[in-house]
């Protein structure tokens, strides 16, 4: 009788079918190992949540325009730096636009030279996108829009740019950056919608934005229920931002961190506020439903005994990181190759000592 | 005409009139609150919350 280890591979397959099912199934199920195309992306937001906020939030008009100050002044700041570039840009987009705050803070003068005219006629057009309509369309009939050409376009989701490659001089994202679930791609297309050697000039709120928020509601949900619920949002840090822009093709990139501190009268206040705005929370997986008394009652006790004002006010970070990357171009100037340089700083600095 | 009230304003409202008392239980918390366990301040919280109670009925 022959041994089954002389047998050719065929019979053997036979072989074993005949004793067991199992194994024949368990060998010819086995596909191969594929990879999927691209990096697997963990979705934190629920988008769905976050328009209805917006859409909610922008149904109350006065209400929503009452809690502007701190987008119109983020949206001032990133103006100012766009300014800072010497050059006339005929086609722009305001990625994320929000209630058009960019497209109103370009039509005033610049606070840094009040003499001189507004800031829009440095832009031709202007298209600010946005994903809920109800809030790009709040200030439409207000009279800056006769300042300056906008363009308004409804996003159906804020992921996705439904735009041809090369099409914008610049691209302008203020305060919406941080709801997107795959960064990444979204600077990616960022960047390949972008002119070559053109801006694409960012702020989003990061690192420790809402800290005192955030340390309060936890140790106030850990004394009174014993666990911690997600209540404020998982942020990029700084260094994260380089990494970001970097891998989606930017060069020549700026980041810089900025903190506004905002005081509010109690934690209800500014919780009301990021509510108005369309901010609240939109993390998946979230506790659903409002949130317990027992623990805002908590939480309003610590943060005033945590990080309270002298004057009973209570103090709300708002970290604001601004990037600027440009696109690849032609005549960018680059860094200089590793090693070319002539001249060592050892000398210069120890000659500036003596 | 009266404008309508939201609950979180009432909420607040009761809320501020218990500072005192607020401010006993944030302390308690904020002395050690690299240690917080559950109901490690339990005496504290009751007493600002039959506070706030009384405080949200009187309204």
């Amino acid at each position: 009788m022959l041994s089954p280890v002389l047998l050719p591979a065929a019979s053997l397959h036979t072989l074993t079918r005949t004793r067991s099912h199992r194994v024949i199934a368990l060998r010819f199920s086995r596909g191969y190992a594929i990879q999927a195309p691209g990096a697997p992306t963990l979705d934190i937001f629920s988008s769905q949540t976050k328009w209805l906020q917006k859409e909610r939030a922008a149904a109350d008009v006065q209400a929503s325009r009452d809690v502007d100050y701190l987008r119109d002044e983020v949206a001032s700041r990133l103006c100012e730096r766009l300014l800072d570039v010497n050059r006339h840009f005929p086609k722009v987009l305001d990625l994320g636009a929000n209630a058009c705050n960019i497209a109103r803070m370009l039509t005033r003068p610049s606070p840094d030279s009040p003499s001189s005219t507004t800031r829009a006629e440095r832009l031709s057009t202007l298209v600010a996108a946005e994903s809920s309509q109800a809030m790009l369309y709040r200030d439409a009939d207000l009279p800056f829009n006769q300042a300056m050409e906008i363009v308004r376009q409804v996003l159906p989701t804020s992921e996705m740019l439904p735009y041809e490659a090369n099409t914008f001089d610049a691209v302008l994202s203020s305060l919406s950056l941080h709801w997107i679930n795959d960064l990444p791609s979204v600077l990616a297309q960022v960047n390949n919608v972008l002119k070559p050697d053109s801006p694409f000039i960012g702020v989003m709120l990061g690192g420790d934005s809402l800290f005192e928020l955030r340390t309060s509601l936890q140790l106030a949900e850990l004394e009174r229920r014993g666990g911690v619920s997600m209540h404020t949002s998982p942020l990029a840090d700084v260094r994260d931002v380089g990494g970001l822009l970097q891998r989606a093709g930017f060069h020549l990139l700026t980041v810089d961190v900025d903190d506004i501190v905002v005081d509010f009268p109690n934690s209800f206040a500014l919780m009301r506020d990021l509510q108005a705005m369309g901010e609240s929370n939109a993390v998946l997986g979230r506790e659903m439903g409002a949130m317990q008394r027992d623990a805002m009652l908590a939480a309003e006790g610590i943060y005033r005994e945590l990080h309270g004002n002298d004057d009973g006010s209570i103090p709300a970070t708002f970290r604001l990181i601004y990037m600027i990357g440009w696109k690849e171009g032609p005549n960018q100037s680059k860094p200089l190759p590793r090693g070319s340089g002539m001249i060592s700083i050892k000398d210069v600095l120890e000659g500036q000592t003596k | 005409m009266p404008t309508k009230t939201r609950p979180i304003e009432k909420f607040a409202t009761a809320v501020g009139k218990c500072s005192a008392e607020g401010a006993v239980y944030g302390k308690c918390i904020v002395a050690d609150y690299k240690n917080v366990t559950k109901d490690k301040c339990l005496t504290e919280f009751l007493k600002l919350k039959d506070c706030y109670l009384a405080a949200y009925k009187t309204r």
